[in-house]
């Protein structure tokens, strides 16, 4: 069911400001008003999703899809990266410190 | 799918051992997603600065020297690779999917996750490669020198180094960051590199005194200084071997004329069909695949120098190698190969606007090669990136929009009239801008400053979008 809920990227992003336009009129008149307002000013919420659709070729975009693989949430991705510069830092001051010991006893 | 070989389902055993960010599964505020970004630029930062462990040396040619500021790596660091290995393998399936080689049908769900994962899986192909062969040719001193310990612990360092980049790639993409990380990072590299070649306070020695690298710095210092301002002011101006005031004007132009081109578009009126009265815009941009095309090209370029420069060295006798390219030492920059033969030399930029006019057939050559293979790139793009005219109206028709005053299956035909001409048209004139700010002679190649604007004014976007749609939310 991950795969339902994350159907894609590339629909969410542009589904997601079309929205609030084809629910909202449903509801009070209010929100229609408010939608009606909201669509002239700049095209705030309709035509800048469209650009997120149609322009999202703008960016590299490799990885929209859920596949299978080794799952890890952002934190962990997050994580391991500092794990490694802390590794390789390690990694110097060792070198140092063995460079140092080596150097003392010969 | 009636029997027969598929390349792509190679890939199938490896799938389930390559690293994947989960897809965020609930709507990330912008201000989480702003923490995301800065932490995973902060990591690049630092992954850029941290020097490699158990290297000897980095002096020596440096075969990738044209390109570090492009793909965002840095020398004798751990971001050695910096993004190449992504934009490569990028490249490589664009062009084996384009060429029909590997089939794909973007339709069926398991194709595009075993075309992910041929990309990914490439990718860190491509960095165990590019790594060994680093450490082979003797870049951080020769193999004996290091030891086999330290050669080892290098690959290693690189291979890793080349994952965290993947990963955090598709942590940012995958909706919890802004943009792409690959944007990020080479607009980050473009800026400091603009920013210290403009404010450096390293002084150089040239023969003439101490003088500033930073171009503003030795405006002032020059002004100050001197007795005889004028002579100081062209100094300033038109020092050859230092960045100087002409260049970082001729930045600030190509920067200004890139935003200005950015405003240029058709806009297409669509209304909907369920709500009435609710009428949006499809703007379809000049610069339609954006900087894509001058990433593929940059790719492009940055593999063939190393190749040509691997082989030059190995076997300068030969016919096709020298046809590839013929490399020389550079007299300025200690150690660097610059071409002056064969098709890596007529690729090249021009370096100046008077070694132009002594090579009229070189500056034709590369004019020509820049905005072909910019619309080239375009418009294969927009076919396998899923932005072609088919997408879109496909994308319309899901949104239930419609264009008024034409039929539904008009759609596709009306916006096939202007998206492969804004694609095609619009990587040749980022072509044409590249070649303009190289003469221009423009801080960090006119690729750069055109990638660094053009990833920048996509920021701006984002974030406009991204405000506008969290006032969406509380307004309603």
């Amino acid at each position: 069911m991950a795969r339902g809920s994350s159907q894609s990227q590339t629909t969410s992003s542009a589904g997601g400001a079309a929205r609030p336009g084809t629910v909202g009129p449903r509801g009070t008149p209010a929100a229609t008003a408010g939608m009606r307002r909201r669509r002239p000013g700049g095209g705030g919420g309709g035509s800048s999703g469209f650009t997120g659709g149609g322009g999202g070729s703008n960016m590299l975009r490799f990885y929209t899809d859920d596949a299978p693989g080794l799952k890890m949430s952002p934190t962990v991705v997050l994580v391991m990266s500092l794990c490694f510069i802390g590794f390789v830092t390690a990694l110097h001051v060792f070198g140092k410190l063995y460079r140092y010991r080596a150097g003392g006893t010969s | 799918m009636a029997g027969g070989f598929r390349v792509l389902h190679l890939v199938r055993p490896f799938l389930a051992f390559l690293p994947e960010v989960q897809s965020a599964d609930r709507k990330i505020p912008f201000r989480e997603k702003v923490i995301y970004t800065v932490i995973s630029l902060f990591i690049f930062l630092v992954c850029s600065q941290l020097p490699l462990y158990g290297i000897h040396s980095t002096t020596g040619a440096d075969p990738f020297y044209w390109m570090r500021v492009i793909l965002a790596s840095n020398r004798g660091t751990v971001m050695e690779l910096g993004i190449t290995p992504i934009v490569t393998s990028g490249l490589v399936m664009q062009l084996l999917v384009g060429s029909k080689i590997i089939e794909v049908d973007n339709s069926v769900r398991e194709d595009r996750a075993l075309l992910n994962g041929a990309q990914k899986l490439l990718g860190i192909l491509i960095a165990i490669g590019e790594a060994v062969a680093y450490v082979l040719s003797g870049m951080y001193g020769s193999v004996s020198q290091l030891g086999t310990g330290n050669a080892i612990l290098i690959i290693l360092q690189l291979f890793f180094a080349g994952i965290i980049v993947i990963c955090l790639d598709e942590l940012l993409q995958k909706g919890y960051g802004l943009g792409s990380g690959i944007s990020l990072f080479i607009a980050t590299n473009i800026c400091e590199n603009i920013i210290w070649k403009a404010f450096s306070p390293t002084t150089i020695n040239s023969g003439r005194g101490a003088e500033f690298e930073g171009a503003v710095i030795a405006l002032f210092h020059l002004l100050i200084t001197r007795t005889d301002k004028v002579r100081a002011l062209r100094e300033a101006f038109y020092r050859q071997n230092l960045p100087n005031v002409t260049n970082l004007l001729a930045t600030v132009l190509v920067f200004l004329i890139v935003i200005y081109f950015q405003g240029f578009r058709v806009v297409l009126p669509v209304r909907s069909k369920n709500a009435r009265g609710q009428q949006g815009s499809y703007p379809i941009k000049l610069f339609y695949t954006s900087n894509m095309p001058i990433i593929l090209q940059s790719a492009l370029v940055s593999n063939l120098y190393f190749i040509s420069q691997l082989l030059y060295r190995r076997y300068s006798g030969n016919f096709l190698v020298n046809l590839l390219g013929k490399w020389k030492e550079s007299e300025y920059s200690g150690g660097q190969f610059i071409p002056v033969g064969g098709i890596a030399y007529y690729i090249t930029a021009p370096s100046s606007l008077a070694d132009m006019a002594a090579n009229p057939f070189h500056a034709l050559f590369y004019i020509v090669f820049m905005l072909s293979a910019c619309a080239l790139f375009s418009k294969t793009w927009i076919e396998v990136s899923g932005s072609s005219a088919r997408d879109v109206a496909k994308q319309l028709k899901e949104q239930q929009m419609v264009m008024p005053g034409h039929r539904e299956s008009n759609l596709q035909k009306e916006l096939n009239r202007y998206i492969p001409t804004a694609a095609a048209f619009g990587g040749m004139c980022i072509g044409a801008l590249t070649v303009l700010a190289d003469f221009m002679g423009a801080i960090g190649s006119g690729t750069g400053i055109l990638l660094a604007v053009t990833i920048i004014y996509q920021y701006f976007e984002t974030f406009e979008k991204e405000r506008a749609s969290e006032l969406g939310f509380f307004g309603l």
